[in-house]
């Protein structure tokens, strides 16, 4: 999807480059592989993009201009339409049915933003989606300081994670998690350690754990439902 | 930002936070931000606890381990201008790329994750 991206609009001066939010880098390579990007594919261990452009879901993205200038700040970014649920049969589970029922609220508008990428590329500064500095910064926010200390505790987590120790990384990631509960980042990266098991694919659903208080679908839904699970971009 | 002491070299903290040690105080950009006594230790390096409390850094102890992580500036705009931060990340072959090396073109930045 992104690659395809990259090479219809490399020849005009755009470069995509996509950073995958895996702590666990052999997470992430089996999706690199089977994209084969030419374009730069890189590995955020740390999610310090986070930080640097206030990601706190996936898919999202920054726009930069050729003067090293964000246009747009951090937004939702998806570029194809969601494909359509398959039909759950009534036996299943009720906590499925419960997901799906949340899945069927997520919103978006891939359409509305592929076309602004394209017309960003083909206008530049002259897009009516490029934006002022002074937008850029006022639609970022502001970072409350519980945020900015959610940031610390992560990356502590993420340190003793890398130096072998995952029982250390649990609590600075609860901590994390209590600081900025709207980080699906924080809280999806630490649950698919405790969720997937051992050689399997990652476990989307991210179901009660042992581990943390939190889950996928009963977060998602303290938080607001699947409707506020994606904001769509402001365009 | 991860530290196993709170005195830092100064050049350490302005290489991980873009924030340099000048005489005016604290700078990054146009913005400087005055330092109190203390804060610096005279040999070039910075007393972390007082300069991190100045520039509304949490500074979290793991005491176990003996370690601090200092984190993003806070209580305050979330960027402090539309100047995209500098990046550097490796690929997937651990070659570090810089988005600097980019300047000139456009780019489009897509956060994704296998979770």
């Amino acid at each position: 999807m992104w690659q395809d991206l990259h090479a219809q609009l490399e020849s005009k001066g755009v470069t995509v480059v996509t950073v995958a939010l895996d702590v666990n880098t052999n997470d992430a390579l089996p999706w690199i592989e089977a994209a084969a990007p030419t374009h730069p594919s890189l590995i955020d261990n740390g999610h310090v993009t986070d930080k640097l452009f206030g990601f706190d879901n996936v898919p999202m993205a920054v726009w930069i201009d050729e003067t090293g200038r964000l246009v747009r700040p951090a937004e939702q970014a998806s570029i194809e339409p969601s494909k359509p649920l398959p039909t759950l049969p009534d036996e299943a589970p009720e906590r499925l049915h419960k997901t799906f029922a949340e899945l069927a609220l997520f919103r978006g508008d891939a359409e509305g933003y592929l076309a602004a990428i394209l017309d960003w590329a083909e206008h530049g500064a002259e897009s009516k989606f490029a934006l002022s500095e002074a937008e850029v910064v006022t639609r970022t926010g502001e970072r409350p300081p519980e945020h900015a200390r959610a940031a610390a505790c992560f990356e502590l987590g993420q340190w003793h994670w890398a130096n072998g120790r995952p029982d250390a990384a649990v609590p600075w990631w609860r901590e994390a998690h209590r600081l900025q509960p709207e980080n699906w980042t924080y809280k999806r990266q630490a649950w698919t350690f405790v969720t997937t098991q051992e050689g399997q694919p990652p476990d989307l659903l991210q179901g009660p754990n042992d581990v943390y208080e939190g889950n996928w679908l009963d977060d998602l839904i303290a938080q607001g439902g699947g409707a506020t699970y994606y904001t769509p971009p402001d365009l | 930002m991860i530290v196993d002491s709170l005195t830092i070299d100064a050049s350490t903290f302005a290489s991980e936070t873009g924030w340099e040690a000048k005489p005016e105080g604290m700078c990054k950009g146009p913005e400087c931000v005055l330092l109190p006594e203390g804060a610096r230790t005279g040999d070039g390096c910075l007393n972390l606890d007082v300069v991190a409390e100045r520039l509304r850094m949490p500074l979290v102890e793991d005491a176990d381990s003996g370690v601090w992580a200092v984190g993003p500036r806070g209580d305050g705009p979330a960027l402090e201008s539309a100047l995209a931060p500098e990046l550097t990340l490796p690929d997937a072959n651990g070659n570090p790329f810089s988005l600097s090396s980019l300047h000139g073109r456009k780019v489009l930045l897509v956060a994704w994750a296998s979770w």
